[in-house]
């Protein structure tokens, strides 16, 4: 039998944090002078409850922490931490039932940001205030998971992104340790460097707060149906697309600037790729805006570059409702929703670096053909990429469209029409948020969709933010023999 | 070394016999190349001559266009054949062989193109270029309005460019994709016949037996179509865009316009269409033939049943259709987009979002390798299967060796790698041309349809405009160039047109 102590360690530490937050919107809720205040302290108090237990209960000296238990406590510490975050939704102002409230925070948590709560604006700020740190919750997990753990697994490639081997003045605990300080506080003052902007270019300081939450997690929840676009504000939308630009970058790469390595910033090949393909697809969008919706030069690229940025960094946040747009910028937004961002950021979706790797292998086979004998090896940022690499990226691209495939199809199959279920497929793997068409297009909701679909798009949600792969292994049945 | 490198070997030598030639010249000797493509325009304006002799029988006065077209294209032919024959015996560079089959599919589009544009049909130059790139590429979609009372010279030549493209095309899968390595079709190459060192002779081995198979299901389909009550004239042409799973039909209606039992006889004959046709060739083995045996052939009807079989369920279930009508539209449907044929019994868009985003799913899977199908191929998602399964298993071991086997044998590293390679270049195709196809004004379901279909030389695809009963005459232009060009890329198996566009293959 499995040894379950490290995983319920795990999570139980998780419930720990969840219920520490869990104060932040009770307080505020308090001194509104909201009586769900109390919802939230009860909550709180049960989620911590049930981590000390499990923290408490497991506590064993040295148990042994093997690549099993790390890819169960990776899956559980994503499925169990959601639905004690359920249950200020369940018992709050809005009484929603289970399905609803695990689907709003599954969404939040995994930084997907689809919504089912119609009239944000009317909400009790403590509940906005639990989306927005659901969100940011979510989106230091996801750094967490891509710097820490799957690349620890192997999973789809990341091993390319393994921590350097310190050198040997230094002990690799205190390393990771120091990689962990200054990449949490590199997110935490990101924060509050948006939060601040936001409130100087006229936001209310919550709103500022909980837009800044949910901007660098690329979570996307708003304080707002009409999201971003509710306050019409050109300062505003420059600083939240900023924002989201940055939630979509290695947050590694804030390790090397504290250690005063800022050449790396421009070497990167991913980080290139990644702001060429923001700008290819602003320029394809705004120029359409232009020419077929009649806007202004400025106006174009304001609408154009928020609404690319928001789609592929898996943001979700709308300035525009992009739902009735034409043919070209939904082809646009329905391709970069597969892309994503770069690897250790808080974005979903296939990232960047995994074009990089198949496209300059894609280059390498074209050459071969021609001269079959030459020694050609794919690079990635001038290191070799090494042909387990090319096989597990292959993988998980194949894993990555079958889902997509088998998601679409199954919500086909519970009644939605092509354009929802295809789009709404791509949008929860990637993590993103909204889709096209009417109904849960931008502006739309996902209220209306039936149970199952939502327990379908929850767990699409999931799968995405696990890199598939992590969830896929609990299912291989060695998995389980001893 | 695993053991399945030697096997390689004697493959590897003989590309780089291939190759070593090629390299030697730094401009590339064209000569070879125009003067088999010759003789593929003297097969075209050969074939030209049947629906001249046929409007000549039915006194249409078409048959003066296919004349003379048929005479200019031998014309030119011949001028090639003999300006360009080489001085000693013809064969040919890896290079050669990458320039001849996009140059002949090109030239021959074309010329197949005159008598569209001089026939009473008079269709523009775009309509006439994208039906017979369509026609040749076993596409399928077509432009043209009003096949019911068409004259039969017209008809019998776009079922024949069909069966001149399948042909066409199990040609160049068994005997040139292997030996220039495109998208692991390597794996091929250790079937029974490559001991020779030639194109050109192993070009004479296969074809021959190849065609005879082909022409044998072609003469099949025909008199089963007949027995199920066609006319004799329908029969032939709907059997050879069957068996070349192309999907040109004598009728708008496509094969909604006839009865069940020539449905049933068109699956039968899709079915054989998309399946391996060197497998059909050779010795038995325990009684049957090889493709019985076949691990692809296995899975490429465990697909089509288990499609088949949910939408069947899903029909007779939610859209009230009984159960037997329901089998066999789900059936026909099935088969038709998966073997990449564009057959249509009935109106699949009207079966509702599920059918939808289903079929716009099995436009990506492909027939067989070596069948006249296109798309991804079964045997490709095969290996891509085993490629995640073995992701899998190394995250658990992640020191182990796996090797994954297909028909009993290993699978070589380049093989999977060019595999890769290649479902990487098709996905990128697609959405790079459905880009370009919004950008022509097409809105997002036909245009991400509309290029899948043509990437995998299907034919129809979802929405009002190009769906199973629509026609791509509405689309415009500049729509129409593109989706052709696509159509060509999907066919050559993407690789041997894009290696035109590299630096490395001009440099020499």
């Amino acid at each position: 039998m499995l040894d379950l102590r490290p995983v319920f360690q795990v999570v139980g530490t998780l419930l720990g944090i969840l219920a520490v937050a869990m104060l932040a919107p009770a307080l505020l809720d308090f001194r509104d002078g909201n009586d769900e205040w109390r919802v939230f302290v009860v909550s709180g108090g049960l989620t911590l409850f049930f981590g000390l237990a499990m923290v408490l209960g497991t506590r064993a000296p040295g148990c042994r922490h093997g690549i099993r238990q790390t890819f169960l406590a990776a899956t559980f510490a994503w499925v169990v931490p959601p639905l004690f975050a359920a249950l200020p939704l369940m018992y709050g102002p809005l009484q929603m039932d289970f399905t609803d409230a695990a689907f709003e925070t599954i969404s939040g948590l995994t930084t997907t940001g689809a919504s089912n709560i119609h009239g944000l604006d009317v909400l009790p700020r403590g509940l906005l205030l639990w989306r927005a740190l659901l969100n940011w919750l979510g989106g230091l997990g996801t750094i967490a998971m891509a710097v820490a753990v799957l690349p620890e697994l192997a999973v789809g490639g990341m091993q390319m992104f393994r921590l350097e081997i310190p050198g040997p003045g230094e002990r690799a605990t205190t390393r990771t340790a120091r990689v962990a300080w200054v990449i949490l506080a590199a997110y935490g003052g990101v924060t509050l460097v948006l939060a601040l902007l936001l409130w100087l270019a006229g936001m209310s300081g919550f709103q500022a707060l909980a837009h800044a939450m949910a901007t660098i997690s690329t979570g996307g929840f708003s304080t707002s149906d009409a999201s971003v676009g509710n306050f019409d504000n050109a300062a505003i939308e420059m600083i939240i697309m900023i924002g989201m630009i940055v939630g979509g970058m290695p947050f590694m790469l804030f390790f090397q600037l504290a250690k005063g390595n800022g050449k790396a910033l421009l070497r990167d090949g991913q980080l290139r790729w990644y702001f060429a393909l923001l700008a290819l697809g602003t320029m394809g969008v705004s120029l359409w805006l232009m020419t077929s919706r009649g806007l202004g030069g400025l106006s174009a690229l304001r609408f154009g570059a928020f609404t690319v940025v928001s789609v592929m960094t898996g943001t979700g946040m709308f300035t525009v409702e992009y739902g009735n747009w034409g043919g070209m910028p939904a082809a646009i937004l329905f391709f970069l929703a597969f892309v994503g961002g770069c690897a250790g950021s808080t974005t979903g979706g296939i990232k960047v670096f995994r074009f990089q790797f198949l496209f300059a292998d894609a280059l390498v086979q074209m050459r071969r053909l021609l001269r079959p004998h030459a020694v050609l090896i794919a690079s990635f940022n001038r290191r070799p990429i090494p042909e387990e690499v090319l096989g597990s990226v292959m993988g998980f691209l194949f894993v990555y469209a079958l889902s997509f495939a088998l998601l679409a199809m199954a919500l086909a199959f519970l009644g939605l029409d092509f354009l929802t279920a295809v789009t709404g497929a791509a949008s929860a793997l990637a993590n993103l948020g909204p889709g096209l068409g009417s109904e849960i297009g931008p502006g739309g909701s996902y209220a209306a969709l039936s149970d199952p679909v939502k327990w379908l798009l929850a767990g699409g949600m999931l799968f995405g933010r696990l890199e598939m792969f992590t969830a896929l292994v609990l299912f291989v049945p060695t998995f389980w023999r001893q | 070394m695993p053991p399945s490198t030697i096997c390689w070997t004697g493959g590897a030598n003989l590309s780089m016999s291939l190759v070593s030639r090629g390299e030697s010249e730094d401009v590339i000797d064209l000569r070879p190349v125009l003067f088999i493509n010759g003789f593929l325009l003297l097969v075209l304006a050969t074939a030209m001559g049947i629906p001249a002799v046929v409007d000549l029988v039915s006194e249409d006065r078409d048959w003066r266009v296919f004349a003379i077209s048929g005479m200019l294209t031998a014309f030119v032919a011949l001028t090639l054949i003999l300006g360009a024959r080489p001085k000693d015996r013809a064969s040919l560079t890896s290079r050669q062989a990458f320039m001849l089959t996009t140059v002949a599919w090109t030239s021959s589009a074309a010329f197949a193109a005159l008598p569209f544009m001089f026939s009473e049909q008079h269709l523009r130059l775009t309509d006439a270029v994208f039906e017979a790139m369509s026609g040749l590429t076993t596409t399928g979609a077509t432009v043209m309005i009003g096949l019911d009372h068409m004259p039969k010279g017209i008809l019998i030549w776009r079922a024949l460019l069909n069966w001149l493209g399948g042909e066409g095309i199990i040609i160049m899968a068994v005997a040139i994709l292997p030996l220039l390595r495109i998208g692991g079709m390597q794996v091929f190459r250790m079937e029974s016949s490559d001991k020779t060192d030639q194109i050109k002779a192993r070009l004479n081995q296969v074809a021959g037996s190849i065609t005879l198979v082909y022409l044998g299901f072609t003469a099949l389909a025909a008199i089963a179509f007949w027995a199920a009550g066609m006319g004799r004239f329908d029969a032939v042409c709907h059997a050879m865009s069957a068996i070349s799973t192309g999907g040109f039909s004598t009728s708008d209606a496509k094969l909604a316009h006839f009865n069940t039992a020539v449905q049933w006889v068109a699956v039968f004959a899709m079915i054989a269409g998309g399946s391996s046709f060197t497998l059909w060739t050779g010795p038995w083995k325990n009684g049957r033939p090889r493709v019985l045996d076949d691990a692809q052939t296995h899975w490429y009807l465990a697909f089509l049943g288990t499609a088949a079989g949910v939408l069947g369920a899903w029909q007779w279930a939610v859209n009230d259709m009984t159960p037997g009508v329901a089998l066999r539209h789900a059936a026909f449907s099935v088969s038709s987009v998966v073997t990449t044929t564009g057959f249509v019994s009935t109106d699949f868009s009207a079966w509702g979002g599920f059918a939808h985003v289903v079929f716009f799913i099995l436009a990506f899977i492909g027939g067989c390798t070596g069948s006249t199908g296109g798309g991804v191929k079964i045997f490709r998602w095969e290996l891509l299967f085993a490629l995640a399964g073995i992701h899998l298993k190394r995250l658990l071991h992640p020191h182990g060796v796996f090797v994954i086997h297909y028909n009993q044998r290993p699978i070589a590293q380049q093989v999977l790698d060019s595999v890769l390679g290649f479902v990487v270049m098709y996905f990128l195709t697609f959405a790079v041309f459905s880009l370009a196809l919004t950008m022509v004004g097409l809105d997002l379901i036909t245009a991400l349809s509309g290029s899948a279909s043509a990437l995998a030389n299907i034919g129809p695809g979802i929405g009002d405009v190009i769906g199973p009963m629509g026609n791509y005459r509405p689309l415009p232009d500049l729509a129409k160039w593109i989706l052709a060009a696509e159509m060509l890329l999907g066919r050559l198996e993407l690789f041997t047109v894009a290696v035109l566009f590299s630096r490395s293959y001009w440099r020499g």
